[in-house]
């Protein structure tokens, strides 16, 4: 155990509900992979959801304030402690002002090492994925899993294989589009998704008024469908005027994808698969228990849900956050000077190979240079001989001396782990400081933008978000 | 508790001068001096032996001190206490001398011959009755007349058992003690282990980890870890982390479930002293404190484990003339002062400096056996090997097989034999329980209602234990498959789960076989110049002239070739890199091309004065020293093939051990001040595990040139260095 323990949190703030996720893990290298990782995760604090706190469509701040200060006194720790983590900010919660409000009152009671990303769905459905059954997927390591994470907003799509997610996807079809008095089907809200679905299947209803039974079954048949077509990769469904509005990001679908469920009404699902009791009608205010109910009559849907369990039964964003939203450098890096980090929002400006030509390695660093505040350049490949990274490093050093800028910062990520000696032979072995932090054992993670936290054991947690 | 002799009052009598024994077989005449000598003369010939000079020459001269030996009486070995190399009897030996006086006295007249031929004839409460009068000296000249049969016989009538949560060594049992190690302690790795063993009915005697860091905080969080796996399961036994005893003495303190507390013993007290860091005085210290603070105080009868193995003295040189078993045998009259919950013998684990084949280890086991069981003492077995020994796997089943004819009480379990975290090779689960259905034997009694209880056995109309449907089956633990894979992750050389009856389904043992091929094959290959080429080395030859003799005597790989040495002249380099196999030449053709251009380029970029490499084949990591005095480098920089264990790509696994000579006066007095050695020459650094799996060469080529650096501006290297730049770090954050 010469690993270091780490703490990391989740945070999850939506339409419907928020959730935090507390979790211990030790920072070593993997025992089959020898890459450094967060190990022997144990999840520590995991209190029970609550409400998100809205004044009108306007997040309560001071409400939200006093919820993170009850759920940093009930974990027991303090911002310092938190190694890495990440927030995430759907639906409601997201929109106007609020996701701002979040994202500050998270970075002043949590910290800087904890990044918050508001409307980022393919990284939500990722996130689901790898916090929902991205270990279930290695277990069955030749079958396709499609992970549908459904919300109050939207249902996440993630097809992975062997734990890797392959395709991602986002579409409005979500519990609560539809808000009801609870033990009844009176209508207290809709979203302007739940006022256009009502319209393509000609029920007028209006807020106060209730839906009846036939009401009712049309919608939940009409979701059925959508999520049955997202599964089969059916393009049709979403190519009709009121398909197409409730899809954000396409999804190709998988025919032979065993599926799992995640999310609030995922975890409906669980519940009642394994015959626990389900909640009154209409409990929560909005549809999520009867979306439930019709999932599990739905051969397709739910093929798999007794034979494929995934392990947090729905509670899946929230510990794909604290668990995953963080990759962790190698332990040999070039980091001139520690007091650089952290560094946020950096743009992953560009993605180039180990064999990177000259030309293509200066436009990308004349590209990163654009952006003031620093910027990430993705090297990908593990294979790497002695050769080609000497080569690389020097030519990253002469692009670097043909923009010079005395205050920018080049962050290299690589896949492979040689950033120490990439580093060296791109600053002359520390002779020429350019500006240049290199980390290696970098996954691709396919996104936009970086994050890297402070140094701790020798290690700098890496945060992805703005997923392709 | 059994109350302890002070050692003050134990009677030894007075040393003598040594003298000689004279024999004749036909027409040739033979002389021992000294009994020492006649004792090593009379044993079989192992290596260990053989080095140290103590092994007879050839079959006749052995039979000849086996003959002088035989005549001896008891009362002549109990009043020649052997002495260290002062002349003094240590405390070890001292020990030894707290026997059954009156019984003793019975059979002090009998000659060692006369005492064999007693012990094949008497039942088996004579035999125990004789062994608490023995010395571990006695015991050991005793079974240097044994053939196999004997010590088989001998140490059947010898049964020990002991009672933790467990009665372990009732007739009929044979338990088996897991050894869940992880390279990195990982608790995920352990679990999945201890998960695998149990559900093959292992672990009814202890399940005990050997920590990859001595820490007390590591250990007592390992103990708690195996305590909450122990509770979880249900399972029956006890727990222990095999750590130095000061470290679980520290963890009882703070209220870690210190449940048995181990310790390696070693047969002089120089050794146990110097090397081991433990007195005799501390050890019981120990055994009081567990009596009355052990969490099994008042369940268990017996909270000692210690373990043993012929060898340690003399890999240390520190035997005192004496050969490995008597060594051994003094090591049993030490742990038999403790009254142990359980004694493991791990012959075989060192390496073919001490047992070079099978017939060596096998032997060298069943004697330690015999010594063990016939001293009273609860013997478990672990016939071992490493990869750089010629013992092989079918020796190792060849040794439990008799072993267990003779009555061992336990064996060890380690996954699939392949101890990931020690890199040697021991007894497995599958071999447990091939053996308990070769012979008829079952777990302890406790234990065993567990297992049926929980599908692992299922005992049949006629009283026959048999595999139930969960044997073999970890699963049976986890909560979900998901749970399984997230444990089966972290363990390295898990070659699959599937069985074959009692055995590993073939395709599992041709994975595992397999990679102690590959591993093997890695001690033996040649240096190959063709894949080095391209480095410009030069070539020296150290005192080992083949691998045979590099293998079996390390010290001869740690000095240079008395003409390579009178041509070597004084350099004054800042850096000399050295190369050399050691015990994998693959490690250095996977390494060495893509590190050694890095390291050049990192260190000629701070204009360091480099000397030309040195290739020297058969070398050792000590040749450092003999290299840096004859060239007066600062520093010595050996780049050396590593031991290879049971992953195929670690047997590629290269270190590179930095020897910084303390020439000036003021670092030395420092290095003298620190480290409490004033005759201190060098200071050692180290980086290893560098292979593809690990730290990979490209940049272990930057990390080298890195301590490099570190070592020649600091003038220091290994802890001093460490302390030195843990104070700068501290200085720059406060600045910060």
């Amino acid at each position: 155990m010469d690993q270091a323990a780490v703490h990391l949190i989740g945070l999850d703030f939506g339409s419907t509900t928020s959730s935090v996720l507390v979790a211990k893990a030790r920072i070593g290298h993997h025992g089959l992979t020898g890459r450094m990782t967060l190990e022997a995760p144990q999840v520590i604090y995991r209190p029970e959801p609550v409400f998100t706190p809205f004044r009108g469509t306007d997040i309560d701040d001071v409400a939200i304030e006093a919820l993170l200060d009850r759920w940093l006194g009930a974990s027991g720790l303090a911002a310092p402690d938190f190694f890495a983590g990440g927030t995430i900010i759907t639906g409601l919660a997201a929109l106007r002002d609020n996701a701002a409000i979040l994202a500050r009152a998270v970075g002043a009671r949590i910290g800087e090492g904890v990044v918050a990303t508001a409307a980022d769905p393919c990284l939500e459905s990722w996130l689901a994925f790898m916090g929902s059954c991205s270990m279930l997927s290695r277990v069955h390591a030749d079958r396709a899993v499609l992970n549908l994470d459904i919300g109050g907003g939207t249902t996440n799509p993630a097809l992975g294989r062997n734990g890797a997610v392959t395709a991602t996807g986002c579409h409005y079809v979500g519990a609560r589009h539809f808000q009801v008095q609870p033990g009844s089907y009176r209508l207290t809200a809709m979203s302007e998704h739940g006022r256009a679905l009502l319209h393509a299947l000609g029920i007028v209803r209006k807020i106060g008024e209730e839906l009846s039974q036939t009401h009712l079954e049309a919608i939940l048949d009409w979701y059925i469908a959508a999520l049955e077509a997202i599964v089969q990769g059916d393009r049709a469904f979403f190519a009709t005027p009121v398909g197409r509005m409730h899809e954000q990001v396409a999804f190709p679908g998988a025919k032979d994808a065993a599926v799992t469920f995640s999310g609030g009404v995922g975890e409906l699902l669980y519940r009642r698969a394994t015959g626990e009791p389900m909640p009154s009608t209409t409990h929560f205010g909005d549809l999520g228990i009867d979306l439930a109910e019709r999932i599990a009559t739905s051969p397709r849907l739910s093929r798999d849900l007794r034979n494929l369990v995934p392990e947090q039964r729905g509670r899946a964003t929230v510990y794909g956050l604290a668990l995953h939203s963080t990759e962790v450098s190698g332990a040999t890096l070039c980091l001139p000077d520690g007091g650089a980090l952290p560094l946020r929002d950096l743009p992953i400006v560009a993605r180039l190979s180990m064999n990177a030509d000259a030309a293509t390695i200066d436009a990308a660093v004349a590209l990163a240079r654009r952006h003031a505040r620093g910027a990430c350049i993705q090297v990908l490949g593990v294979a790497a001989v002695h050769e080609h990274v000497k080569l690389l490093g020097e030519r990253f050093e002469k692009a670097l001396g043909s923009h010079p800028s005395c205050d920018h910062t080049l962050v290299l990520l690589l896949e492979a782990n040689v950033g120490k000696t990439l580093g060296n032979y791109a600053t002359s072995w520390g002779k020429m400081p350019n500006g240049l932090i290199v980390l290696d054992e970098m996954p691709d993670r396919q996104a936009h933008f970086a994050n890297l936290g402070r140094m701790r054991d020798g290690v700098v947690p890496v945060a992805f978000y703005g997923m392709y | 508790m059994q109350p302890i002799k002070p050692l003050a009052d134990i009677v030894v009598p007075d040393p003598k001068s040594d003298e000689v024994y004279e024999t004749r077989v036909l027409d040739r005449s033979f002389r021992f001096t000294g009994l020492k000598a006649l004792l090593g003369a009379a044993d079989i010939s192992k290596a260990g032996d053989r080095i140290a000079g103590l092994a007879a020459s050839d079959d006749v001269t052995r039979e000849a001190a086996r003959q002088a030996l035989s005549g001896l009486t008891l009362q002549h070995l109990y009043d020649r206490p052997l002495t260290d190399d002062h002349g003094r009897v240590d405390a070890v030996m001292r020990v030894n001398y707290d026997i059954d006086l009156r019984a003793f006295v019975s059979i002090a007249k009998m000659s060692l011959g006369a005492l064999k031929d007693h012990l094949l004839r008497c039942p088996p409460a004579e035999v125990m009755r004789v062994g608490s009068a023995l010395t571990g000296v006695m015991a050991a000249a005793l079974v240097k007349l044994l053939d196999v049969h004997e010590m088989v016989l001998v140490a059947r009538k010898a049964r020990r058992s002991a009672k933790a949560r467990t009665m372990l060594g009732l007739p009929g049992t044979l338990s088996s003690r897991l050894q869940p190690n992880h390279p990195s302690d990982n608790l995920d790795g352990i679990t999945m282990l201890v998960y695998a063993g149990l559900s093959m009915g292992g672990g009814d005697q202890l399940i005990g980890v050997n920590p990859a860091i001595d820490t007390v905080d590591n250990v007592g969080a390992l103990l708690r870890h195996l305590d909450m796996l122990r509770s979880s399961t249900g399972a029956p036994s006890q727990i222990c982390v095999l750590s130095h005893v000061k470290t679980q003495l520290a963890c009882l303190e703070r209220g870690d479930p210190v449940e048995i507390l181990f310790q390696s013993l070693a047969g002089t007290d120089c050794t146990l002293t110097e090397e081991f860091d433990v007195t005799v005085d501390l050890l019981d210290q120990a055994y009081v404190a567990m009596g009355q603070r052990g969490p099994l105080r008042g369940v268990a009868d017996a909270w000692m484990y210690f373990e043993t193995g012929q060898g340690s003295e003399l890999t240390y040189g520190k035997h005192n003339g004496m050969d490995m078993a008597v060594c051994e045998g003094l090591c049993y009259g030490l742990a038999r002062r403790y009254d142990p919950f359980m004694v493991n013998n791990v012959t075989g684990f060192i390496g073919p400096e001490t047992h070079c084949d099978n017939h060596e280890m096998i032997v060298s086991n069943l004697q330690d056996h015999c010594m063990g069981k016939l001293m009273g003492l609860p013997m478990g077995m672990a016939p071992c090997y490493t990869l750089h020994s010629k013992i092989t796997l079918e020796g190792q089943q060849m040794a439990t097989q008799l072993l267990t004819a003779a009555g061992s009480n336990y064996y060890m379990d380690v996954y699939l034999h392949t101890d990931r975290m020690l890199a040697y090779f021991d007894t497995s689960g599958h071999d447990n329980q091939t053996l308990r259905e070769v012979h008829g034997l079952r777990p302890a009694p406790e234990f065993l209602r567990w297992a049926v209880e929980r599908g692992i056995f299922v005992e049949g109309s006629d009283g026959a234990v048999l595999r139930g449907p969960q044997w073999g089956n970890p699963r049976a633990f986890c909560k979900s498959d998901v749970e399984l894979q997230r444990l089966l992750e972290s363990l390295p050389a898990a070659h699959g789960l599937e069985n074959a009856g009692p055995r590993p389904a073939d395709r599992v043992s041709r994975a595992m076989r397999a990679n102690l091929a590959v591993g093997r094959e890695a001690v033996y290959a040649d240096l190959r110049l063709d894949v080095i080429a391209g480095i410009p080395f030069r070539s020296i030859r150290t005192d080992a002239k083949n691998r045979e003799e590099h293998l079996n005597d390390p010290e001869l790989g740690a000095r240079l070739a008395d003409e390579v040495r009178s041509q070597l002249r004084a350099e004054h380099n800042d850096v000399q890199i050295v190369v050399s196999d050691g015990l994998s030449a693959e490690a250095i053709h996977h390494n060495v091309p893509s590190l050694l251009p890095v390291l050049l380029d990192g260190l000629r970029s701070r204009q360091c004065k480099i000397g030309q490499p040195i290739l020297a084949p058969f070398g050792r990591v000590k040749l450092a020293e003999a290299i840096g005095d004859a060239l007066e480098a600062k520093l010595t920089l050996v780049l050396i093939g590593e031991r290879p264990g049971g992953d195929a790509l670690a047997s590629r696994s290269m270190s590179a051990y930095f020897a910084y000579r303390l020439d000036e006066h003021g670092v030395r007095t420092e290095a003298a001040h620190f480290s409490g050695n004033p005759e201190v020459r060098y200071e050692y650094s180290v980086v290893s595990n560098i292979y593809a799996g690990g730290l990979p060469p490209i940049e272990a080529g930057s990390v080298v040139a890195e301590k490099v650096m570190q070592i020649l501006t600091h003038k220091a290297a290994g802890n001093r260095l460490e302390r030195l730049l843990s104070r700068k770090a501290s200085a720059n954050d406060q600045d910060r």
